[in-house]
């Protein structure tokens, strides 16, 4: 059999499984009992270090909508992980697994800094451009590696992906203490970028920027890829059935890497977001989990671009109010991480009782129709 | 009756999501009979078998051996009743040796050893004894279907059955290979122990059965004693209605001119070693080709080379006098060859899209459908609406998953849309592979159709009957080439089933 | 000298890999993939530190660690093969929430400790005269106790896998599950039981990071090492034997980066020193072609589905 792919059965499972999934309108109530259970849990955790969860939580929304601050703060929160989160969900959809979003968001970190630190003289609307498109083309470099080398040698994208992030990191590190060191050279992070490299604000006292107005046109340039163009029809087809698509006359191979390419573009335009829009200059060891909660997120937002956004959306709720309730009290900043696990964990069980309740239904139906004559 | 029944099922009901797959069936089978189980794809045969042997569980009905009441809660407990079963699909680790095969979750409390040494010399004493010789240290992968099939039986014979299940065994056997089953069958049979036999061929149950039990749509709807029975009326009771066959009848004759022209062509397999050696073959206008022969011996990359999946050492293939290079699937498309494959949910439809991007999947870059890459969906299912009326496609429209479509609505979607892309030239390969009858017959007469148009057709597929009836010559492929082509009007099934075992002279019998 | 140094330590920071890769080559023979690797590991390593700080005894801290590998496991187990939910999925959702736990949970043990808390590691055992075997005994034979289970394992887990009945069963139920079934075997209880034997052995090989080696715990003990276990599996061709050279391998790339680091060798920057083990796995990923593949890797079985 030529080259039959030991994936497809992988595939066909997903394909049924989450990918199907779309459509259906309880889909919204699902992710919300889970948030809510997740939160609960993780209120259970703060009663081990002596917290009462209620008043943690009833503290945590009375700061929460005092002011415009939190809000913002959410959708700032949103903004780059829509775009991790866009980056595994593109590649999911050609069942690919790109766990390598961390390392292409540090590449586009490194280059948006560069470009803001050397080129500073440049007005400042050519200044963003530039920025933003080489942290595009510095994370869509290093994703398409990835991409080549499973067109290339047939190697496990899973593997090499998770292992490029470490070495991304290293690049990064290094470029810090070294090159991109901050003039006082104390620490191993840059200098503060230059005004005119800072996204403008789009709320103002507020750390949300025009930088989420971007994400969320990103997110509908890849809705619009993936259902009306015909590179998208070929990613989906090679997603949902790799055999079949190689029989209809698509070349995998070139889909593997052009898709790496978006989706490591995605992953490297957050770096531009954080390095350009919040933080205004790259600092060792931030935004450490940027790349898995982006999985998280895409995982929960069934790889559709729309859910997508909305779960990076919740992400982003829980981060604010998980540091308010950093603040707020002494739980420490780990209870995040948590709550996130929580919640991730509350929408695969979901998941699972959605299919046992569908399942079931359709078996009364059957039950209920007079005896024999079912199609299949 | 004064003798206990060797297995009765009692008012058996399963359902699964969307299905009712056995309806309060009932079944009787004695010691010492042949039992034939016939009935269309999909009408619960398997199901109720693996209810017997303990994979699936049921949701109502009892089941009975030898009169005693048990509970068949897993394999092993059919086991220890003394019930094994020979799957359609095997049960088998390719890359495991035979015994290890055979010996695959024996329990020390089975009485059998699960010693590697001792077992192989049980398992050739077996093997001696019914027929069903095997090398015991044989990679399962390295072994050819029909004496796959063979450690199959010897696993069930293993563990000292007496109640045989065998789920459509001659579907990977010539001719030949099916006699020596069948003697293996009575052998078994004469010596008390009893055979379930699961079919969907006719012939067969007329040849080995003594008696038939026929189910429709998860119902039994009838049980006959062999003398009883005869084609037609198992037709009837199979399909619930009378059903007039395509015959073949050919108002025209082929065309002179060759359109499809293979000239010696050498390809590799997967593993290395020649799959085509030196074949060579000619199709012309409005003619039907059929290849008969026993799967792996060069059809599968024979199709594959045609459609541009597999690269060929060397040799030629002309459309129509021009040599084409078929670089790739996509060149092959353009050049207008369709390509019914042989597993439409492997290879044919992408089950989670929609009808509609299924029939567009190879053409959709094409004028009309696309413009700089962006689709025009208007366009796409404008044709889609008009390909399910031409292909009376039952489906809710032509938005629907094709997942939710039946089988053979599924085949109509493939056909569809290949007849679309071969506009000279179409290669179907087991293009009624599990279909019910009124949907096989429906692919047959667009075949038929499509060759009264005058499109070249290669017709692979190892249901020797559906070659023979439908084409206008057929070449039998042993060994990676075209041992004889016969015209229609010559081929007779012995003829042809010795050549399908390689018996041309030589006495190999064995896959190349 | 530096010659029986860099072996000592590559022998050393082999063992976990040794540890994690068995591991995941006995889950993935039977179709499992222990996405959840990386996490369990470092609940591991969390779970070693506070067994042993707490009770004093090494002993109790290597339980500790193996019971907290066993409860992730099952988690993980329960999700994917009860549940049938995606193994990438669960197992990444497992790794954010061990990082958080792990964390947290040291909080509500240990507060914030001023300086931070230290246990004294694993003392090496020397075994009497093959230790001084000139230039390979001290760095061979002058390991601690969980190196030398490491080695131990690795050949028995050879031997068990491919000349017993057990192993064969492991082997079939990656390869096809259906066939197992039919053979009255349970698949789902065989996958699963492996699955805690596995996070066990994970949670183990994490300790060794923590209570084997530095003697304490932070958040970025493991930095990855599971994942490189996981690739082991892989690259060792899901065998053990195989599995055994490749952690070798790794182990000695991590030595070596850390020897010359320490050397004062400063030509290569430091970074890229840390990065060779992960460049390697590169490397040798795109080397392999995937012989072995177990046919139904990360597929959950589903039993009554027509």
């Amino acid at each position: 059999m030529a080259q039959k792919d030991k994936q497809t059965p992988v595939d066909s499972y997903l394909g049924e499984k989450i990918k199907s999934r779309e459509g259906s309108f309880y889909m919204f109530l699902w992710p919300v009992f889970s948030v809510l259970l997740g939160l609960a849990a993780s209120g259970m955790m703060m009663l081990l270090l002596g917290h009462n969860p209620f008043l943690v939580f009833l503290k945590l929304f009375s700061f929460a909508f005092r002011d415009m601050y939190n809000v913002a703060d959410i959708f700032a929160k949103a903004a780059p992980l829509i775009l991790t989160g866009l980056a595994f969900g593109f590649a999911f959809r050609a069942t690919l697994f790109n766990i390598g979003g961390q390392g292409q968001f540090y590449m586009g970190c490194v280059a948006a800094v560069f470009c803001a630190l050397k080129l500073y003289f440049l007005p400042s609307f050519f200044l963003l451009l530039v920025c933003l498109s080489a942290s595009m083309l510095a994370g869509g470099a290093w994703g398409a590696f990835v991409g080549y080398t499973k067109a290339r040698f047939n190697a496990s994208e899973f593997l090499i992906s998770m292992m490029s992030t470490y070495v991304a990191l290293a690049i990064m590190n290094y470029m810090l203490r070294g090159p991109l060191k901050e003039i006082k050279g104390e620490y191993p992070q840059t200098d503060v970028i230059a005004q005119n490299a800072w996204i403008p604000t789009l709320v103002p006292h507020t750390r949300l920027h025009w930088g989420f107005v971007l994400a969320l046109g990103i997110a509908l340039v890849a809705y619009f890829v993936l259902w009306k163009t015909s590179l998208g029809f070929k990613i989906r087809a090679v997603g949902m059935n790799r055999n079949a698509a190689r029989y209809a006359g698509i070349d995998e191979k070139r889909v593997f890497i052009v898709v790496f390419l978006i989706s490591g573009a995605f992953a490297g335009l957050a770096g531009f977001m954080e390095v350009n829009g919040i933080q205004h200059m790259l600092v060792q060891g931030f935004n450490p989990m940027i790349g898995a909660e982006g999985i998280g997120i895409a995982i929960l937002g069934n790889a559709h671009p729309l859910g997508i956004v909305l779960s990076a959306i919740l992400f982003g709720a829980l981060k604010v109010g998980g540091n308010l309730v950093v603040q707020t009290s002494t739980i420490p900043s780990s209870i995040i991480g948590i709550m996130e696990g929580f919640v991730m964990l509350f929408v695969i069980l979901s998941y699972f009782l959605q299919d046992k309740i569908t399942t079931r239904r359709s078996k009364k139906e059957l039950r209920s129709k007079e005896k024999g004559g079912v199609s299949r | 009756m004064s003798i206990d029944h060797a297995v009765s099922l009692k008012k058996i009901t399963k359902s699964f999501p969307g299905t009712l797959a056995n309806d309060e069936v009932s079944l009787i089978v004695e010691p010492g009979e042949v039992l034939a189980l016939l009935g269309e794809n999909g009408a619960g045969k398997t199901t109720l078998m693996k209810i017997l042997y303990g994979m699936y569980q049921p949701d109502e009905g009892e089941i009975f051996i030898q009169g005693r009441k048990v509970t068949i809660r897993s394999p092993h407990d059919a086991m220890s009743n003394g019930i094994g079963m020979i799957h359609q699909h095997f049960m088998l680790i390719p890359v495991h040796t035979v015994v290890e095969n055979i010996v695959l979750g024996l329990r020390s409390d089975s009485g059998k050893s699960c010693r590697i040494k001792e077992a192989a010399q049980e398992i050739s004493r077996l093997g001696r004894q019914y027929g069903l010789e095997v090398d015991p240290y044989a990679l399962v992968r390295q072994l050819p279907v029909g004496m796959q099939q063979r450690v199959e039986i010897l696993k069930a014979l293993y563990r000292g059955a007496r109640i045989l299940i065998m789920d459509e065994p001659t579907a990977v056997l010539t001719p030949q290979e099916t006699s020596r089953l069948f003697e293996f069958v009575r052998e078994f049979t004469d010596a008390g122990n009893s055979v379930i036999f699961i079919t969907h061929k006719l012939n067969e149950v007329m040849e080995i059965a003594d008696r038939v039990n026929v189910m429709r749509d998860g119902r039994m709807v009838g049980s006959l004693r062999k003398e009883e029975a005869d084609e037609n009326v198992l037709a009837t009771m199979m399909v619930g209605r009378e059903l007039q066959l395509t015959t073949g009848e050919r108002d025209k004759l082929p065309g002179k001119t060759p359109v499809l022209e293979v000239k010696g062509l050498y390809v590799k397999s997967n593993r290395g070693n020649m799959a085509l050696e030196d074949l060579s073959l000619q199709i012309r206008e409005g003619e039907i080709f059929g290849i008969a022969g026993v799967s792996g011996n060069g059809q599968e990359e024979l199709a594959e080379t045609l459609c541009g999946l597999r690269r060929k050492e060397s040799g030629e293939i002309l459309l129509s006098g021009i040599q084409i290079s078929g670089q790739n699937a996509l060149s092959m498309i353009r050049e207008g060859i369709g390509y019914i494959p042989a597993d439409r949910h492997l290879e044919g439809l992408v089950l989670d899209m929609s009808v509609e991007e299924n029939l567009v999947l190879k053409n959709h870059g094409e004028e009309g459908l696309s413009r700089q890459g962006i689709l025009f969906w208007k366009n796409i299912r404008d044709l889609a609406r008009k390909k399910v009326k031409d292909f009376s496609i039952k489906t809710p429209g032509p938005g629907t998953r094709v997942k939710a479509l039946s089988g053979g609505n599924q085949q109509k979607v493939v056909v569809a849309r290949e007849i679309m892309i071969g506009t000279r030239c179409l290669v179907a390969v087991q293009p009624t592979r599990g279909l019910d009858l009124g949907a096989a017959d429906y692919v047959h007469k667009v075949l038929m159709e499509e060759r009264s148009k005058g499109k070249a057709i290669l017709l692979i597929s190892t249901e020797l009957s559906e070659v023979m009836t439908l084409s206008d010559r057929i070449g039998v492929i042993y060994g990676g080439r075209i041992l004889r082509t016969f015209d229609r009007e010559d081929a007779d099934i012995e003829k042809v089933g010795l050549l399908m075992a390689g018996i041309n002279g030589d006495k190999n019998g064995t896959e190349g | 000298m530096i010659w029986t140094g860099l072996l000592a330590r590559a022998i050393q920071m082999s063992t976990p890999l040794m540890i994690g890769s068995l591991a995941e080559v006995y889950a993935e023979r039977t179709g499992m993939m222990i996405i959840a690797i990386e996490g369990i590991f470092l609940l591991g390593a969390w779970g070693g530190f506070v067994g042993a700080y707490l009770s004093g005894s090494m002993f109790l801290g290597l339980l500790l660690a193996m019971a907290v590998g066993v409860m992730a496991g099952s988690v993980y187990g329960f999700f994917t093969i009860k549940l049938k939910q995606h193994q990438i999925v669960t197992g990444t959702a497992i790794n954010i929430f061990a990082a958080g736990l792990a964390l947290y949970l040291y909080r509500v043990f240990f507060g914030v400790p001023l300086l931070p808390l230290t246990v004294e590691p694993l003392a090496p055992l020397s075994i009497p005269v093959l230790c001084d075997i000139p230039l390979i005994g001290q760095a061979l034979f002058n390991q601690n106790i969980l190196t030398y289970i490491a080695f131990l394992i690795m050949p028995a887990g050879y031997w068990v896998l491919f000349k017993t009945p057990l192993g064969l069963t492991l082997r079939s139920t990656g390869e096809n599950p259906e066939a197992v079934d039919s053979a009255g075997i349970n698949v789902e209880k065989v996958r699963f039981l492996t699955v805690l034997f596995a996070s066990a052995m994970d949670g183990l090989a994490g300790a060794f990071y923590s209570i084997g080696f530095l003697g304490l715990y932070t958040n970025d003990i493991i930095g990855g090492r599971g994942w490189i276990a996981f690739a082991i599996c892989f690259l060792g061709n899901w065998n053990p034997m195989g599995a055994l050279l490749g952690a070798l391998v790794f182990g000695l790339a991590d030595a070596a980066s850390i020897v010359i680091q320490t050397s004062g060798f400063r030509l290569i920057p430091n970074e890229f020193l840390i990065a060779i083990p992960y460049i390697l796995t590169i490397v040798a990923t795109i080397a392999r072609k995937q012989f072995n593949v177990p046919a139904v890797l990360g597929v959950p079985y589903v039993k009554e589905r027509k």
